[in-house]
Protein backbone atom coordinates (compact mmCIF):
# COMPACT_ATOMS: atom_id res chain seq x y z
CA UNK A 1 0.00 0.00 0.00
CA UNK A 2 0.94 3.60 -0.46
CA UNK A 3 2.85 5.33 -3.19
CA UNK A 4 5.37 8.18 -3.56
CA UNK A 5 6.94 7.35 -0.22
CA UNK A 6 3.87 8.50 1.69
CA UNK A 7 2.59 6.63 4.70
CA UNK A 8 -0.81 5.01 4.51
CA UNK A 9 -2.87 4.18 7.55
CA UNK A 10 -5.41 1.39 7.77
CA UNK A 11 -8.73 2.25 9.41
CA UNK A 12 -11.62 0.01 10.32
CA UNK A 13 -14.83 1.46 8.89
CA UNK A 14 -17.71 -0.40 10.47
CA UNK A 15 -19.47 -2.62 11.40
CA UNK A 16 -20.40 -0.14 14.15
CA UNK A 17 -20.60 2.92 11.97
CA UNK A 18 -23.64 4.84 10.72
CA UNK A 19 -22.13 5.19 7.25
CA UNK A 20 -21.84 1.46 6.67
CA UNK A 21 -24.73 -0.36 5.03
CA UNK A 22 -25.58 -2.86 7.74
CA UNK A 23 -23.57 -5.58 9.39
CA UNK A 24 -20.38 -5.38 7.38
CA UNK A 25 -17.13 -3.59 7.83
CA UNK A 26 -14.53 -2.10 5.53
CA UNK A 27 -10.80 -1.94 5.96
CA UNK A 28 -9.97 1.46 4.49
CA UNK A 29 -6.40 2.51 3.69
CA UNK A 30 -6.02 6.29 3.83
CA UNK A 31 -3.24 8.59 2.78
CA UNK A 32 -4.03 11.81 4.59
CA UNK A 33 -7.68 12.27 3.77
CA UNK A 34 -7.62 10.35 0.51
CA UNK A 35 -8.90 6.80 0.46
CA UNK A 36 -6.34 4.65 -1.34
CA UNK A 37 -7.91 1.23 -1.07
CA UNK A 38 -10.81 -0.50 0.62
CA UNK A 39 -11.43 -4.11 1.46
CA UNK A 40 -14.70 -5.63 2.55
CA UNK A 41 -14.85 -7.46 5.89
CA UNK A 42 -17.90 -9.73 5.64
CA UNK A 43 -19.03 -12.60 7.85
CA UNK A 44 -20.95 -10.91 10.64
CA UNK A 45 -24.22 -12.38 9.40
CA UNK A 46 -23.12 -15.68 7.98
CA UNK A 47 -25.54 -18.48 8.82
CA UNK A 48 -25.41 -20.65 5.72
CA UNK A 49 -28.96 -20.03 4.53
CA UNK A 50 -28.54 -21.94 1.27
CA UNK A 51 -27.41 -25.01 3.19
CA UNK A 52 -30.18 -24.62 5.76
CA UNK A 53 -32.74 -24.59 2.96
CA UNK A 54 -31.59 -28.04 1.86
CA UNK A 55 -32.76 -29.44 5.19
CA UNK A 56 -36.20 -27.85 5.18
CA UNK A 57 -39.27 -28.77 3.21
CA UNK A 58 -40.76 -26.72 0.36
CA UNK A 59 -43.28 -24.92 2.54
CA UNK A 60 -40.78 -24.27 5.35
CA UNK A 61 -38.35 -22.65 2.95
CA UNK A 62 -40.83 -19.85 2.27
CA UNK A 63 -39.91 -18.60 5.72
CA UNK A 64 -36.18 -19.02 5.01
CA UNK A 65 -35.98 -17.71 1.45
CA UNK A 66 -36.50 -14.03 2.14
CA UNK A 67 -33.95 -13.69 4.90
CA UNK A 68 -31.18 -13.04 2.38
CA UNK A 69 -32.09 -9.36 2.37
CA UNK A 70 -33.84 -7.69 5.28
CA UNK A 71 -34.62 -4.45 3.49
CA UNK A 72 -36.22 -5.99 0.41
CA UNK A 73 -37.63 -9.40 1.41
CA UNK A 74 -40.66 -9.37 -0.90
CA UNK A 75 -38.79 -9.77 -4.17
CA UNK A 76 -36.93 -12.76 -2.73
CA UNK A 77 -40.16 -14.26 -1.47
CA UNK A 78 -41.64 -13.90 -4.93
CA UNK A 79 -38.49 -15.38 -6.49
CA UNK A 80 -38.54 -18.49 -4.33
CA UNK A 81 -42.27 -19.01 -4.88
CA UNK A 82 -41.88 -18.58 -8.63
CA UNK A 83 -38.97 -21.03 -8.86
CA UNK A 84 -40.89 -23.68 -6.90
CA UNK A 85 -43.98 -23.10 -9.06
CA UNK A 86 -41.86 -24.00 -12.06
CA UNK A 87 -40.67 -27.23 -10.43
CA UNK A 88 -44.29 -28.20 -9.77
CA UNK A 89 -45.17 -27.05 -13.32
CA UNK A 90 -48.26 -25.14 -12.29
CA UNK A 91 -49.78 -21.91 -13.45
CA UNK A 92 -50.99 -19.95 -10.43
CA UNK A 93 -54.32 -18.04 -10.45
CA UNK A 94 -54.32 -14.58 -12.05
CA UNK A 95 -55.34 -12.94 -8.79
CA UNK A 96 -52.32 -14.37 -6.99
CA UNK A 97 -50.03 -13.05 -9.74
CA UNK A 98 -51.33 -9.51 -9.36
CA UNK A 99 -51.21 -9.57 -5.55
CA UNK A 100 -47.64 -10.87 -5.68
CA UNK A 101 -46.76 -7.98 -7.99
CA UNK A 102 -48.35 -5.44 -5.65
CA UNK A 103 -46.44 -6.96 -2.73
CA UNK A 104 -43.13 -6.87 -4.60
CA UNK A 105 -43.64 -3.29 -5.76
CA UNK A 106 -44.56 -2.09 -2.28
CA UNK A 107 -41.46 -3.88 -1.06
CA UNK A 108 -39.39 -2.03 -3.63
CA UNK A 109 -40.77 1.35 -2.52
CA UNK A 110 -40.19 0.48 1.15
CA UNK A 111 -36.62 -0.51 0.32
CA UNK A 112 -35.96 2.71 -1.62
CA UNK A 113 -37.45 4.75 1.20
CA UNK A 114 -35.16 3.02 3.67
CA UNK A 115 -32.29 3.86 1.35
CA UNK A 116 -33.34 7.55 1.35
CA UNK A 117 -33.00 7.54 5.13
CA UNK A 118 -29.37 6.36 4.91
CA UNK A 119 -28.47 8.45 1.87
CA UNK A 120 -29.87 11.58 3.49
CA UNK A 121 -28.04 10.63 6.67
CA UNK A 122 -24.61 10.36 5.06
CA UNK A 123 -25.08 13.69 3.29
CA UNK A 124 -26.15 15.42 6.52
CA UNK A 125 -29.87 15.83 5.73
CA UNK A 126 -31.30 13.66 8.50
CA UNK A 127 -34.64 15.52 8.56
CA UNK A 128 -35.50 14.33 5.07
CA UNK A 129 -34.63 10.79 6.10
CA UNK A 130 -37.30 10.84 8.78
CA UNK A 131 -39.98 11.70 6.22
CA UNK A 132 -38.86 8.70 4.20
CA UNK A 133 -39.33 6.51 7.26
CA UNK A 134 -42.88 7.91 7.54
CA UNK A 135 -43.56 6.91 3.92
CA UNK A 136 -42.16 3.45 4.62
CA UNK A 137 -44.32 3.22 7.73
CA UNK A 138 -47.47 3.74 5.63
CA UNK A 139 -46.42 0.74 3.53
CA UNK A 140 -45.58 -1.35 6.58
CA UNK A 141 -49.01 -0.58 8.03
CA UNK A 142 -50.54 -1.78 4.76
CA UNK A 143 -48.50 -4.98 5.03
CA UNK A 144 -49.67 -5.38 8.62
CA UNK A 145 -53.25 -5.10 7.45
CA UNK A 146 -53.01 -7.53 4.52
CA UNK A 147 -50.35 -9.96 5.67
CA UNK A 148 -50.26 -9.57 9.44
CA UNK A 149 -46.55 -8.87 9.79
CA UNK A 150 -44.65 -5.75 8.93
CA UNK A 151 -41.22 -6.76 7.64
CA UNK A 152 -41.10 -10.52 6.96
CA UNK A 153 -44.38 -11.36 5.30
CA UNK A 154 -44.29 -15.02 4.10
CA UNK A 155 -47.30 -14.25 1.92
CA UNK A 156 -46.21 -15.29 -1.58
CA UNK A 157 -46.06 -19.05 -1.25
CA UNK A 158 -45.64 -21.75 -3.93
CA UNK A 159 -49.06 -22.12 -5.53
CA UNK A 160 -50.27 -18.55 -5.08
CA UNK A 161 -50.78 -16.29 -2.11
CA UNK A 162 -51.32 -17.51 1.40
CA UNK A 163 -54.82 -16.19 2.04
CA UNK A 164 -57.35 -14.01 0.33
CA UNK A 165 -56.91 -10.25 0.52
CA UNK A 166 -59.16 -8.44 3.04
CA UNK A 167 -62.30 -6.53 2.14
CA UNK A 168 -61.78 -3.04 0.77
CA UNK A 169 -58.39 -4.05 -0.61
CA UNK A 170 -58.55 -1.81 -3.66
CA UNK A 171 -59.63 1.35 -1.82
CA UNK A 172 -57.08 0.99 0.97
CA UNK A 173 -54.25 0.19 -1.46
CA UNK A 174 -55.01 3.23 -3.61
CA UNK A 175 -55.20 5.37 -0.49
CA UNK A 176 -51.74 4.18 0.60
CA UNK A 177 -50.25 4.84 -2.85
CA UNK A 178 -51.61 8.41 -2.74
CA UNK A 179 -50.24 9.02 0.74
CA UNK A 180 -46.84 7.62 -0.21
CA UNK A 181 -46.73 9.64 -3.43
CA UNK A 182 -47.35 12.88 -1.52
CA UNK A 183 -44.47 12.22 0.87
CA UNK A 184 -42.16 11.02 -1.91
CA UNK A 185 -42.77 14.23 -3.89
CA UNK A 186 -41.80 16.29 -0.84
CA UNK A 187 -38.69 14.18 -0.25
CA UNK A 188 -37.69 14.38 -3.90
CA UNK A 189 -37.82 18.17 -4.03
CA UNK A 190 -36.19 18.55 -0.62
CA UNK A 191 -33.36 16.12 -1.35
CA UNK A 192 -32.58 16.29 -5.05
CA UNK A 193 -32.94 20.08 -5.38
CA UNK A 194 -30.84 20.72 -2.28
CA UNK A 195 -27.53 22.16 -3.43
CA UNK A 196 -25.59 20.61 -0.58
CA UNK A 197 -26.81 17.18 -1.66
CA UNK A 198 -25.99 17.91 -5.30
CA UNK A 199 -22.52 19.15 -4.44
CA UNK A 200 -21.82 16.02 -2.41
CA UNK A 201 -23.11 13.56 -5.01
CA UNK A 202 -22.68 15.00 -8.51
CA UNK A 203 -19.58 13.73 -10.26
CA UNK A 204 -18.79 11.35 -7.39
CA UNK A 205 -18.69 7.58 -7.64
CA UNK A 206 -18.84 7.32 -11.41
CA UNK A 207 -19.49 3.77 -12.62
CA UNK A 208 -19.65 3.72 -16.44
CA UNK A 209 -21.93 1.34 -18.30
CA UNK A 210 -19.29 -0.96 -19.80
CA UNK A 211 -17.44 -1.27 -16.47
CA UNK A 212 -20.70 -1.94 -14.64
CA UNK A 213 -21.67 -4.70 -17.08
CA UNK A 214 -18.22 -6.30 -16.80
CA UNK A 215 -18.51 -6.34 -13.01
CA UNK A 216 -22.01 -7.79 -13.03
CA UNK A 217 -23.69 -4.71 -11.59
CA UNK A 218 -27.46 -4.63 -12.19
CA UNK A 219 -30.44 -2.65 -11.01
CA UNK A 220 -30.58 1.12 -10.48
CA UNK A 221 -26.78 1.40 -10.49
CA UNK A 222 -26.67 0.04 -14.05
CA UNK A 223 -29.68 2.04 -15.21
CA UNK A 224 -28.06 5.24 -13.90
CA UNK A 225 -25.29 4.56 -16.45
CA UNK A 226 -27.78 4.63 -19.30
CA UNK A 227 -28.47 0.92 -19.79
CA UNK A 228 -32.26 0.31 -19.79
CA UNK A 229 -31.91 -3.21 -18.39
CA UNK A 230 -34.81 -4.35 -16.24
CA UNK A 231 -35.73 -8.03 -15.82
CA UNK A 232 -39.38 -7.05 -15.58
CA UNK A 233 -39.13 -5.90 -19.21
CA UNK A 234 -36.47 -8.27 -20.55
CA UNK A 235 -37.90 -11.55 -19.21
CA UNK A 236 -41.32 -10.63 -17.80
CA UNK A 237 -42.44 -12.78 -14.88
CA UNK A 238 -45.85 -12.84 -13.17
CA UNK A 239 -47.98 -10.35 -15.11
CA UNK A 240 -45.43 -7.62 -15.67
CA UNK A 241 -46.02 -7.88 -19.42
CA UNK A 242 -49.67 -6.93 -18.90
CA UNK A 243 -49.02 -3.62 -17.14
CA UNK A 244 -47.42 -0.52 -18.65
CA UNK A 245 -44.45 1.11 -17.02
CA UNK A 246 -41.20 2.79 -18.06
CA UNK A 247 -37.63 1.94 -17.18
CA UNK A 248 -36.08 5.21 -15.97
CA UNK A 249 -32.45 5.77 -16.95
CA UNK A 250 -29.82 8.48 -16.54
CA UNK A 251 -26.52 8.92 -18.34
CA UNK A 252 -24.29 10.60 -15.73
CA UNK A 253 -23.58 7.32 -13.86
CA UNK A 254 -22.65 9.16 -10.66
CA UNK A 255 -24.14 9.01 -7.15
CA UNK A 256 -26.65 11.74 -8.04
CA UNK A 257 -27.87 9.87 -11.13
CA UNK A 258 -28.39 6.74 -9.06
CA UNK A 259 -30.46 8.74 -6.57
CA UNK A 260 -32.62 10.23 -9.34
CA UNK A 261 -33.20 6.80 -10.90
CA UNK A 262 -34.40 5.42 -7.56
CA UNK A 263 -36.91 8.24 -7.12
CA UNK A 264 -38.20 7.77 -10.67
CA UNK A 265 -38.53 4.05 -9.99
CA UNK A 266 -40.76 4.71 -7.00
CA UNK A 267 -43.25 6.53 -9.25
CA UNK A 268 -43.16 3.65 -11.74
CA UNK A 269 -43.81 1.17 -8.92
CA UNK A 270 -46.81 3.20 -7.79
CA UNK A 271 -48.02 3.15 -11.40
CA UNK A 272 -47.74 -0.64 -11.53
CA UNK A 273 -49.60 -1.01 -8.22
CA UNK A 274 -52.45 1.20 -9.44
CA UNK A 275 -52.86 -0.92 -12.56
CA UNK A 276 -52.51 -4.26 -10.76
CA UNK A 277 -55.00 -3.43 -8.02
CA UNK A 278 -57.76 -3.05 -10.63
CA UNK A 279 -57.30 -6.70 -11.58
CA UNK A 280 -57.66 -8.04 -8.03
CA UNK A 281 -61.34 -9.00 -7.80
CA UNK A 282 -62.96 -10.41 -4.68
CA UNK A 283 -64.12 -14.01 -4.75
CA UNK A 284 -61.62 -15.29 -7.31
CA UNK A 285 -59.35 -18.24 -6.41
CA UNK A 286 -56.00 -17.24 -4.96
CA UNK A 287 -54.08 -20.45 -4.32
CA UNK A 288 -53.52 -23.94 -5.65
CA UNK A 289 -52.91 -26.59 -3.04
CA UNK A 290 -49.65 -28.29 -3.87
CA UNK A 291 -48.73 -31.88 -3.06
CA UNK A 292 -46.19 -32.31 -0.28
CA UNK A 293 -43.53 -33.91 -2.48
CA UNK A 294 -42.18 -32.18 -5.56
CA UNK A 295 -41.40 -33.85 -8.89
CA UNK A 296 -37.83 -34.07 -10.18
CA UNK A 297 -36.76 -30.95 -11.98
CA UNK A 298 -35.08 -27.57 -11.98
CA UNK A 299 -36.74 -24.27 -11.11
CA UNK A 300 -35.22 -20.99 -12.17
CA UNK A 301 -36.51 -17.53 -11.38
CA UNK A 302 -35.06 -14.18 -12.39
CA UNK A 303 -36.35 -11.33 -10.31
CA UNK A 304 -35.81 -7.60 -10.53
CA UNK A 305 -35.43 -6.66 -6.88
CA UNK A 306 -34.89 -3.15 -5.52
CA UNK A 307 -31.12 -3.56 -5.86
CA UNK A 308 -30.87 -5.51 -9.09
CA UNK A 309 -31.32 -8.92 -10.56
CA UNK A 310 -31.65 -11.99 -8.37
CA UNK A 311 -31.21 -15.36 -9.99
CA UNK A 312 -32.75 -18.16 -7.95
CA UNK A 313 -31.89 -21.69 -8.99
CA UNK A 314 -33.50 -24.64 -7.22
CA UNK A 315 -32.79 -28.28 -8.04
CA UNK A 316 -35.25 -30.95 -6.96
CA UNK A 317 -34.46 -34.65 -6.88
CA UNK A 318 -38.06 -35.36 -6.02
CA UNK A 319 -39.30 -35.58 -2.47
CA UNK A 320 -39.99 -33.15 0.33
CA UNK A 321 -36.83 -31.07 0.26
CA UNK A 322 -34.81 -29.24 -2.38
CA UNK A 323 -31.51 -30.82 -3.39
CA UNK A 324 -29.81 -27.47 -3.81
CA UNK A 325 -30.84 -23.81 -3.62
CA UNK A 326 -28.56 -21.24 -5.17
CA UNK A 327 -28.99 -17.51 -5.19
CA UNK A 328 -27.08 -15.04 -7.33
CA UNK A 329 -26.31 -12.16 -5.02
CA UNK A 330 -26.93 -8.60 -6.17
CA UNK A 331 -24.81 -6.86 -3.59
CA UNK A 332 -21.53 -8.75 -3.96
CA UNK A 333 -20.26 -6.82 -7.04
CA UNK A 334 -21.57 -3.56 -5.59
CA UNK A 335 -19.70 -3.93 -2.30
CA UNK A 336 -16.45 -5.36 -3.57
CA UNK A 337 -15.41 -4.69 -7.16
CA UNK A 338 -17.55 -1.60 -7.81
CA UNK A 339 -16.29 0.21 -4.70
CA UNK A 340 -12.67 -0.74 -5.49
CA UNK A 341 -13.09 0.36 -9.10
CA UNK A 342 -14.41 3.76 -8.05
CA UNK A 343 -11.61 4.28 -5.53
CA UNK A 344 -8.97 3.44 -8.16
CA UNK A 345 -10.43 5.84 -10.72
CA UNK A 346 -11.31 8.82 -8.57
CA UNK A 347 -9.91 10.88 -5.80
CA UNK A 348 -12.10 9.65 -2.98
CA UNK A 349 -11.90 11.29 0.43
CA UNK A 350 -13.04 9.78 3.71
CA UNK A 351 -16.17 11.95 3.61
CA UNK A 352 -17.07 10.68 0.13
CA UNK A 353 -16.62 7.02 0.97
CA UNK A 354 -19.96 6.44 2.78
CA UNK A 355 -21.78 8.34 0.03
CA UNK A 356 -20.30 6.12 -2.67
CA UNK A 357 -21.08 2.91 -0.78
CA UNK A 358 -24.59 3.97 0.08
CA UNK A 359 -25.40 5.34 -3.38
CA UNK A 360 -24.82 1.81 -4.73
CA UNK A 361 -27.29 0.61 -2.06
CA UNK A 362 -25.88 -2.82 -1.23
CA UNK A 363 -27.56 -5.10 1.27
CA UNK A 364 -25.15 -6.73 3.69
CA UNK A 365 -26.98 -10.00 4.56
CA UNK A 366 -27.17 -10.64 0.85
CA UNK A 367 -23.39 -11.21 0.60
CA UNK A 368 -23.05 -13.31 3.75
CA UNK A 369 -26.02 -15.66 3.69
CA UNK B 1 -29.66 30.02 2.89
CA UNK B 2 -30.20 29.94 -0.84
CA UNK B 3 -28.38 26.64 -1.05
CA UNK B 4 -30.79 24.74 1.13
CA UNK B 5 -34.00 26.68 0.35
CA UNK B 6 -35.63 23.66 -1.32
CA UNK B 7 -35.23 21.64 1.85
CA UNK B 8 -36.10 24.46 4.25
CA UNK B 9 -39.41 25.25 2.57
CA UNK B 10 -40.54 21.64 2.94
CA UNK B 11 -39.22 21.49 6.49
CA UNK B 12 -41.40 24.44 7.49
CA UNK B 13 -44.39 22.59 6.03
CA UNK B 14 -43.62 19.52 8.14
CA UNK B 15 -42.86 21.64 11.21
CA UNK B 16 -46.55 22.44 11.74
CA UNK B 17 -47.74 18.87 11.41
CA UNK B 18 -48.61 16.50 14.18
CA UNK B 19 -45.71 14.23 15.15
CA UNK B 20 -45.75 10.98 13.21
CA UNK B 21 -44.25 8.93 16.02
CA UNK B 22 -46.70 7.13 18.27
CA UNK B 23 -45.77 6.72 21.92
CA UNK B 24 -46.26 2.98 22.38
CA UNK B 25 -47.21 1.74 24.96
CA UNK B 26 -47.21 4.91 27.06
CA UNK B 27 -50.11 6.74 25.46
CA UNK B 28 -51.21 4.53 22.56
CA UNK B 29 -51.66 0.78 22.10
CA UNK B 30 -49.56 -1.06 19.51
CA UNK B 31 -51.00 -1.70 16.05
CA UNK B 32 -53.21 -4.76 15.99
CA UNK B 33 -54.66 -6.05 12.75
CA UNK B 34 -57.04 -8.83 11.80
CA UNK B 35 -54.19 -10.90 10.38
CA UNK B 36 -51.58 -10.41 13.10
CA UNK B 37 -49.78 -13.63 13.90
CA UNK B 38 -49.03 -13.82 17.59
CA UNK B 39 -48.87 -16.27 20.49
CA UNK B 40 -50.63 -19.60 19.86
CA UNK B 41 -53.48 -21.26 21.71
CA UNK B 42 -53.63 -25.07 21.75
CA UNK B 43 -56.89 -27.00 22.02
CA UNK B 44 -56.01 -30.03 24.17
CA UNK B 45 -59.28 -31.72 23.21
CA UNK B 46 -58.51 -31.62 19.46
CA UNK B 47 -54.76 -32.34 19.34
CA UNK B 48 -53.95 -35.96 18.55
CA UNK B 49 -50.20 -35.62 19.00
CA UNK B 50 -49.50 -36.39 15.35
CA UNK B 51 -46.51 -34.05 15.33
CA UNK B 52 -47.27 -32.27 12.06
CA UNK B 53 -46.61 -28.89 13.70
CA UNK B 54 -43.19 -30.16 14.77
CA UNK B 55 -42.40 -31.35 11.24
CA UNK B 56 -43.28 -28.09 9.46
CA UNK B 57 -41.77 -25.66 11.96
CA UNK B 58 -38.90 -23.93 10.11
CA UNK B 59 -37.29 -22.72 13.32
CA UNK B 60 -37.53 -26.13 15.02
CA UNK B 61 -39.29 -24.41 17.90
CA UNK B 62 -41.84 -27.16 18.58
CA UNK B 63 -41.30 -30.31 20.66
CA UNK B 64 -43.79 -32.96 21.70
CA UNK B 65 -43.90 -33.47 25.47
CA UNK B 66 -46.05 -35.78 27.63
CA UNK B 67 -48.99 -34.34 29.56
CA UNK B 68 -50.88 -35.99 32.41
CA UNK B 69 -54.65 -36.26 32.02
CA UNK B 70 -57.45 -37.98 30.19
CA UNK B 71 -57.35 -37.37 26.43
CA UNK B 72 -59.24 -40.04 24.45
CA UNK B 73 -58.17 -38.64 21.05
CA UNK B 74 -54.50 -38.47 22.05
CA UNK B 75 -53.42 -41.97 23.20
CA UNK B 76 -49.69 -41.27 23.68
CA UNK B 77 -50.63 -38.09 25.59
CA UNK B 78 -48.00 -36.03 23.79
CA UNK B 79 -48.67 -32.39 22.99
CA UNK B 80 -46.65 -29.60 21.34
CA UNK B 81 -44.49 -27.35 23.48
CA UNK B 82 -43.51 -24.14 21.71
CA UNK B 83 -40.30 -22.24 22.36
CA UNK B 84 -41.35 -18.62 21.82
CA UNK B 85 -37.68 -17.66 21.90
CA UNK B 86 -37.18 -19.50 18.60
CA UNK B 87 -40.64 -19.02 17.08
CA UNK B 88 -40.81 -16.71 14.04
CA UNK B 89 -44.63 -16.56 14.11
CA UNK B 90 -44.86 -17.69 10.50
CA UNK B 91 -48.10 -19.61 11.16
CA UNK B 92 -47.12 -22.81 9.34
CA UNK B 93 -48.08 -24.93 12.39
CA UNK B 94 -51.60 -23.52 12.20
CA UNK B 95 -51.75 -23.98 8.43
CA UNK B 96 -50.63 -27.63 8.44
CA UNK B 97 -52.37 -28.87 11.63
CA UNK B 98 -54.75 -31.57 10.34
CA UNK B 99 -57.14 -31.22 13.29
CA UNK B 100 -57.31 -27.40 13.66
CA UNK B 101 -55.93 -27.69 17.19
CA UNK B 102 -53.69 -24.64 17.00
CA UNK B 103 -54.83 -21.04 16.50
CA UNK B 104 -52.94 -17.76 16.71
CA UNK B 105 -53.87 -14.64 18.66
CA UNK B 106 -52.87 -11.01 18.30
CA UNK B 107 -50.73 -11.09 21.47
CA UNK B 108 -47.18 -10.43 20.36
CA UNK B 109 -44.14 -8.22 20.77
CA UNK B 110 -43.55 -6.69 24.17
CA UNK B 111 -46.65 -8.41 25.57
CA UNK B 112 -44.67 -11.65 25.52
CA UNK B 113 -41.78 -10.03 27.36
CA UNK B 114 -40.18 -12.14 30.04
CA UNK B 115 -37.18 -11.75 32.30
CA UNK B 116 -36.59 -15.45 32.66
CA UNK B 117 -35.13 -17.25 29.65
CA UNK B 118 -36.58 -20.60 30.72
CA UNK B 119 -40.13 -19.23 30.68
CA UNK B 120 -40.01 -18.82 26.88
CA UNK B 121 -40.68 -22.55 26.68
CA UNK B 122 -44.48 -22.67 26.80
CA UNK B 123 -45.70 -26.02 28.08
CA UNK B 124 -48.87 -27.52 26.50
CA UNK B 125 -50.95 -26.89 29.62
CA UNK B 126 -50.00 -23.19 29.53
CA UNK B 127 -50.45 -23.11 25.78
CA UNK B 128 -54.04 -24.23 26.22
CA UNK B 129 -54.79 -21.12 28.27
CA UNK B 130 -55.32 -17.74 26.59
CA UNK B 131 -52.22 -15.50 26.50
CA UNK B 132 -53.80 -13.02 28.90
CA UNK B 133 -57.12 -12.92 30.77
CA UNK B 134 -58.76 -10.43 28.42
CA UNK B 135 -58.06 -8.03 25.58
CA UNK B 136 -56.85 -10.58 23.07
CA UNK B 137 -58.39 -11.80 19.82
CA UNK B 138 -58.01 -15.03 17.85
CA UNK B 139 -56.67 -14.01 14.45
CA UNK B 140 -55.32 -16.90 12.39
CA UNK B 141 -57.22 -20.17 12.28
CA UNK B 142 -57.13 -23.21 10.01
CA UNK B 143 -60.30 -22.02 8.17
CA UNK B 144 -58.28 -19.33 6.47
CA UNK B 145 -56.24 -21.90 4.56
CA UNK B 146 -59.03 -24.21 3.49
CA UNK B 147 -60.24 -22.30 0.43
CA UNK B 148 -57.72 -23.67 -2.01
CA UNK B 149 -57.98 -25.13 -5.48
CA UNK B 150 -56.96 -28.76 -5.99
CA UNK B 151 -53.66 -29.20 -7.84
CA UNK B 152 -53.96 -29.57 -11.62
CA UNK B 153 -53.15 -32.97 -13.07
CA UNK B 154 -49.60 -32.94 -14.43
CA UNK B 155 -50.65 -34.52 -17.74
CA UNK B 156 -52.82 -31.53 -18.58
CA UNK B 157 -49.95 -29.07 -18.15
CA UNK B 158 -47.64 -31.14 -20.35
CA UNK B 159 -50.18 -31.41 -23.16
CA UNK B 160 -50.67 -27.64 -23.08
CA UNK B 161 -46.94 -27.10 -23.31
CA UNK B 162 -46.64 -29.51 -26.20
CA UNK B 163 -49.24 -27.61 -28.20
CA UNK B 164 -47.59 -24.25 -27.58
Amino acid sequence: MGGNGSKTVMLYFGPQHPGVPGNVGYKVWVDGERVVDAELVPGFLHRGFEKMMEFRTWEMNVVMGYRFCVEDPDSLELGYAEAVDRIFKIDIPEKAKYVRMIQAEFGRIASHMFWVNFMAGVTGLRTVGFWAIAAREEILKWFGWVVGHRVYHSFSVPGGIRWDVPEGFKERTLEVTNKVEDIVKDIESALLKNRVFRARTQGIGILKADDAIKMGVTGPSLRAAGVPYDVRKVVPYENYDKVTFDVPTMTEADAYARSVVRFKEVYQSLRIIRQAVEEVRPGEPHRIKLPLAAPKGVGIARIEAARGEYFIHIVSNGGRQPYRVRLRSVSMPLMTTAVKHIIKNEEVTIADFPIIVKSLDPCSPDIDR
Amino acid sequence: MEMVWATLSKTVKYLFRKPYTRMVPKSEPPFKTENLRGRHILDLNKCTGCGMCKIVCPAFAIDLVPVEGDFPQNKPKRFPRIDLHKCTFCGLCVEYCPFSALVMTDTTGFELYTKDKDSTLVMPTELAKPPKPEGYRVTITKDRFLKQLPPPKPKKVESKKGKG
